[in-house]
């Protein structure tokens, strides 16, 4: 185990990708010699050489596009967005050449690939370097996504999207990327299933439902509960597409009530997705409406970059409304 | 030995151009092309132009719901195809490539299953029609949005660089397709990394309707390469002979490690832009008909007649032996039949999510409820 954090370990696991099978390469905007503008892909330039660690042109749609050649002729790339803000002109790539590979091919194409994208608000960014655009792709049939919150989880997630077989889209929080430290697994074959959500909190009060960067005040919102006597049980979702609808089903139906967290803007968000199969599936388990905390239909504000985001009073607001109801 | 580098010059304001109108060999070089390998590349031009025609008529008798007409680019395209080592090579081709997949080796059953959305598609008609692919080729799979290819094309070129086999990429576009971002993107990144690709432009003059004038500002397609630090031919790309010579000299180049060329091939579409155009609003019938007069397979026919290796005869067997294949194949596409209804949940990700298959569980009770076969 190494004490470690997030951006330390996407940096570490690209390491021990790169070594084990030579088909990985990594390529991006300052990905090479600068190690990635967050330093995620630190030393790899110095250890693999420019063949493998490509610094590429500033341009998403070259990034991607060529991502998606090189994993039709075999490689294993992995391709890195410096904000996911800056997806859009690649988002064509992923959209409809990535998404729609294998099944416009019939299965004669695929495209094994990530494109890591720093995601979420928190750092004094304004809205273009803050969004989160998990719902456009968990709304495109045919890529995997994925949005892991911590260390360990990075690792695990990391390591099935590159040994995977599908595209995927890989958001790491970044206002989380030195903020949270813990001891990750040396294991070099530590993977996480696709599809597996977990659950960080066991509790029978409340189901708290989030994802990536806003699990931080998911977490503490439901330790001022516990302090208040209320037992949250908290899933961590991880995988966007698939996710774990057994999992999020069997825990609502055991308790009652829901609230669902994610700074995302609130319509046609991946909480929502969440919470329509909540009510279509297990709505006679319900003793409340299931109910979203989530960032606004605004575009993500400057000055109140901390706000926007779903805090652990609102959070708390709403668990209230779900128990009060 | 002139080298093939040598012979060609790029940026050139006449397109570059070896036998004349009339079919006669007008190039300061002699043609070292033997005699089956001249016939071949005939009998390729007349294979698409009889498909790309019996295309449009199924399109009209409801067997297809839509074809891109390709006559008038048959000599860019067999010369495009050509210059490519089927197998080893990379294409990626646009939705007017008919006769380029065909001379590749694309089986006319395949091509006609993927026209008519049946069973005999490799691809389980998951497209529209004119949208070709096929692994065993190395043809990737068309993508309709325009030039999104291009920048996939140089990942799989960087991929051939790195692997070190000195294999080549191919990408064909039109001429619009030069005014997207990812047409520049891709040409860029490209030349950055000397990415061993040649991009091919089948230049019609027209993006559906808009006309080259208000498409670019260039003086042509070719000249856009100056800027990308790459040789840029503009080569006349109704003369089969010239399009395949420049397309085999510019990819023997970037197998070498020479890096990308811009290869600009002049054409006319005789057709519509697609079944569902109707070009008399944007251009006239005289227009249509000057172009038909320098018709890109008549015209190499003469090249034929004149060294006395094609004759009346050999033209009528050829057409009733092209037309017997292509009987064949139309038969057979349309006896294979539809796919089944639930082929569409398939192929979406390695492995079917969760999701998609409470969506598939639902739509067949749906199914059941109204009474339909849910196996069919």
């Amino acid at each position: 185990m190494a004490v470690q954090n997030y951006v330390q370990t996407i940096a570490r696991t690209l390491m021990e990708e790169m070594r084990r099978d030579e088909r990985v390469v990594v390529l991006g905007e300052d990905v090479g010699k600068r190690g990635g503008v967050f330093l995620a892909t630190e030393h790899l330039y110095d250890t693999f050489g420019p063949d493998r660690v490509i610094d590429t042109p500033l341009s998403e749609a070259a990034i991607i596009g060529a991502a998606i050649g090189m994993s039709v002729h075999g490689r294993r790339p992995v391709a890195e967005i410096q904000f996911s803000d800056y997806v859009y002109p690649g988002f064509d790539q992923l959209v409809s050449q990535a998404a729609k590979l294998r099944y416009r091919s019939g299965g004669a194409f695929t495209a094994p690939m990530v494109v890591r994208m720093p995601a979420g608000g928190g750092v004094k960014g304004g809205h273009h370097h803050s969004q989160n655009p998990e719902a456009h792709f968990v709304h495109t049939p045919g890529l995997q996504v994925v949005y892991p919150s911590t260390p360990s989880d990075a690792k695990g997630c990391l390591k099935t999207a590159i040994r995977g077989d599908d595209p995927v889209v890989f958001l790491e929080p970044k206002r989380l990327y030195r903020a949270v430290k813990e001891d990750v697994s040396d294991d070099v074959d530590f993977t996480l299933p696709s599809g597996s959500g977990v659950r960080r909190r066991e509790g029978d009060d409340v189901v708290l439902i989030s994802y990536g960067a806003s699990m931080g005040e998911t977490l503490k919102a439901a330790d001022t509960l516990s302090e208040q006597g209320i037992a949250a049980d908290v899933i961590d979702l991880r995988w966007l597409m698939p996710w774990d609808e057994r999992l999020v089903l069997e825990r609502v139906a055991a308790v009652g009530r829901v609230v669902l967290v994610s700074e995302a803007t609130h319509s046609a968000s991946m909480i929502s997705e969440v919470a329509a199969t909540i009510a279509e599936e297990v709505l006679d388990m319900l003793e409340a409406p299931p109910l979203r905390v989530s960032g606004f239909d605004t575009p993500y504000p400057y000055a109140q970059d901390r706000v926007y985001l779903p805090g652990p009073n609102r959070i708390l607001h709403a668990v209230q409304q779900v128990l009060d109801y | 030995m002139i080298t093939d580098a040598q012979r060609f010059q790029p940026f050139s304001e006449e397109p570059i151009r070896l036998i004349d109108e009339g079919g006669a060999w007008v190039a300061p070089f002699s043609c070292d092309l033997d005699d089956d390998t001249l016939i071949g590349l005939y009998r390729h031009m007349v294979l698409g132009r009889m498909v790309d025609e019996r295309l449009v008529r199924l399109q009209r008798l409801g067997k297809s719901s839509f074809v891109a007409p390709s006559s008038g680019h048959e000599a860019a395209q067999v010369g495009i195809a050509a210059a490519l080592r089927v197998g080893r090579d990379w294409v990626f081709p646009y939705y007017r490539d008919t006769a380029l997949a065909l001379a590749l080796g694309w089986p006319l059953e395949e091509m006609l299953g993927q026209m008519m959305g049946t069973r005999a598609d490799p691809a389980r008609a998951r497209q529209m029609p004119a949208h070709p692919g096929s692994r065993a080729l190395n043809m990737f799979t068309v993508a309709s949005p325009i030039a999104s290819h291009v920048p996939v094309a140089v990942g799989t070129a960087i991929a051939q660089k790195l692997a070190g086999a000195g294999d080549a990429t191919v990408c064909t576009f039109g001429d619009g397709a030069t005014s997207e971002g990812d047409w520049h993107a891709g040409v860029n990144f490209a030349s950055a990394q000397g990415a061993p690709i040649v991009f091919a432009c089948e230049n019609n003059r027209y993006a559906i309707s808009v006309d080259l004038q208000h498409q670019t500002g260039s003086p042509n397609v070719a000249a856009k390469a100056h800027a990308y630090g790459m040789p840029g031919y503009l080569v006349d790309g109704m003369d089969v002979l010239a399009s395949y010579l420049v397309m085999r000299d510019v990819m023997a180049a970037a197998r070498d490690g020479l890096g990308p060329a811009l290869v600009e091939l002049t054409v006319y579409r005789y057709g519509p832009h697609s079944t569902a155009d109707d070009d008399s609003v944007y251009r006239s019938g005289e227009e249509v008909a000057a172009w038909r007069e320098r018709d890109p397979i008549p015209r190499y026919r003469r090249f034929l007649e004149a060294r006395e290796v094609w004759s009346d005869a050999r033209e009528d067997e050829l057409r009733a032996a092209l037309k017997a294949e292509i009987d064949v194949a139309v038969k057979a596409s349309d006896d294979a039949g539809p796919v089944p209804v639930e082929w569409m949940f398939d192929d979406v990700l390695s492995r079917p999510t969760p999701q998609l298959e409470r969506q598939r569980e639902r739509f067949r009770a749906a199914r059941r409820a109204a009474g339909e076969d849910v196996e069919g």
